[in-house]
């Protein structure tokens, strides 16, 4: 008699233990914590945006037979930032997977300018130039950053809306869907490297 | 029979599963901790690549402790022997991840970061302070602060003066100095008046007793100009003349009566002549300013400059 009641109390006990355990709250934080991490991401890739004109003009000071090249990286550009991705479109493969590529269109351009640099010494010693590549080396530090860390947070709330019993409560009650992670392309697992002198 | 059997059977099932458990473990090791571990925050200059004189260090710990304490910014500096062909920019996010350095909410912390073997140094900023010191102006500071220092080996010299750069730069105070063409450290122009006095002003004398007197006079200002990339009003040289031409008498009057006394007078003028070179590790003592220091929860986004020398 006395045993039944001691397991009665430990069941009511392990079946409230069990109940913050379905994942409510915990998969909603994450998803806000997925949110978060893109909005680095997009504020990171806006930076570089807002670099990419005054590199162009500063480059077209010297490199005058270059315009080919700074063409594309112009164009590259306003293509880049014709792009909008909300952050309600980030379980959604395809939005994703366009704006990588448009980005990644403007990390390679810009990788061609800064190869097609080289050529002209005095470009390379101007001040101007200088910080300019200083500032394009911390952007794109600063995207790999925001980008590993945007797939950290994915890749956790990915874990935590799959897991039992987090998707019986997900496919009942939140209804998330999967976000999507950035793939490692060219662009991303070597950003343009900035190579200084 | 049929017991040994399934003996035989449970140890090969065993040693089937112990030998995947090690090839798992072998596999899946490398890629858990992938590059190079993050070293023990021990204090405010973490020398683990032994490039820092402990007097550098203790002043370099007693002045970070003092910019704590006034503006609640935290500055580190951190030496490695090697990157061990890990990215200076990925290793040193995951210094400030695991160091946490700047007060939380502030994310004001600073972390300099060098690999010697790698040559490579990185200024990593926490986001509060990227308004101040910003990617350019730490990417100015390595450039012209610390780069021409370090690539005369001058390494005590970079990291005090990159570090007051840095410290500077986080009150808003920095202002770049004029692009330098060479830097010629302060070591050097102290030897080379070293030269001048004891080996060149003899020689000439041995010419002609009175030869010192107008080369030194001549040599004062020439030397400033060489080192300093003439930098210096008419008035300085003036002042420069005059002391090289007392310099250049004191060592035509050496000899005439074997005069130590005289000798030691005029070092006593040198003294004052290149006093403001020499004395660098001041205020130093207080080593201990890193014992109980910890991060601040500060946290970083990936802001700052890198470079190499």
């Amino acid at each position: 008699m006395k045993n039944h009641s001691l397991l009665a109390v430990i069941t009511v006990l392990l079946a409230l233990s069990l109940l913050p355990g379905c994942g409510y709250n915990a998969m909603q934080a994450n998803e806000e914590a997925v949110k978060a991490a893109w909005g680095d991401v997009e504020s990171a890739y806006q930076r570089r945006a807002d670099l990419v004109p005054n590199l162009v003009e500063t480059v077209k000071a010297y490199a005058k037979h270059e315009r080919e090249t700074l063409a594309a990286v112009t164009e590259a550009r306003s293509k880049a930032g014709s792009i909008t991705m909300t952050k309600a479109m980030l379980d959604d493969p395809q939005a994703l997977a366009k704006f990588q590529e448009a980005q990644g269109a403007l990390s390679s351009s810009l990788s061609r300018l800064l190869v097609v640099v080289e050529k002209y010494p005095d470009l390379k010693a101007n001040q101007g130039f200088q910080d300019l590549q200083h500032q394009l080396e911390g952007t794109e530090n600063r995207i790999n950053v925001a980008r590993s860390r945007y797939n950290k947070a994915v890749e956790t709330f990915n874990t935590s809306i799959r897991i039992f019993p987090n998707n019986l409560t997900n496919s009942m009650l939140l209804h998330l869907k999967l976000k999507e992670p950035f793939k490692a392309d060219e662009g991303a697992a070597t950003a343009p490297k900035v190579k200084f002198q | 029979m049929h017991k040994r059997q399934s003996g035989a059977g449970w140890k090969w099932s065993t040693a089937a599963v112990l030998a995947v458990a090690a090839v798992l473990g072998l596999f899946s090791g490398p890629t858990e901790s992938f590059g190079l571990d993050v070293p023990r925050l021990s204090g405010r200059v973490n020398d683990y690549g032994g490039m820092i004189s402990p007097p550098v260090r203790a002043t370099l710990e007693a002045e970070l402790a003092s910019l704590e304490s006034t503006d609640s910014t935290q500055v580190v500096v951190l030496t490695v022997p090697s990157l061990e062909g890990d990215v200076i920019e990925e290793f040193s996010i995951r210094v400030g991840d695991a160091w946490k350095i700047g007060q939380q909410g502030k994310d004001n912390g600073v972390i300099f970061i060098v690999s010697k073997a790698d040559r490579k140094m990185r200024i990593e900023v926490g986001r509060g302070l990227q308004g101040v010191l910003t990617d350019l102006i730490a990417g100015r500071i390595i450039d012209r602060v610390i780069k021409p220092r370090f690539k005369q080996n001058q390494f005590d010299d970079g990291f005090l003066e990159g570090t007051r750069a840095i410290i500077a730069a986080t009150r808003g105070e920095y202002k770049p100095a004029p692009k330098a063409t060479t830097y010629i450290s302060p070591h050097r122009y102290f030897e080379a008046v070293l030269v001048a006095v004891f080996l060149v002003l003899p020689f000439l004398r041995r010419i002609n007793r009175f030869l010192p007197i107008p080369a030194g006079a001549a040599g004062g200002p020439l030397l400033h100009f060489l080192f300093t990339g003439g930098a210096a009003s008419g008035a300085t040289l003036g002042i420069l003349a005059a002391v090289g031409a007392v310099v250049g008498l004191f060592v035509a009057g050496i000899g005439s009566g074997g005069s130590i006394g005289r000798r030691h007078g005029h070092h006593g003028t040198g003294g004052g002549f290149w006093g403001p070179f020499g004395g660098s590790s001041g205020s130093g003592g207080t080593g201990a300013g890193g014992i109980d220091f910890g991060g601040g929860g500060g946290s970083f986004d990936g802001g700052g400059s890198s470079g190499d020398w």
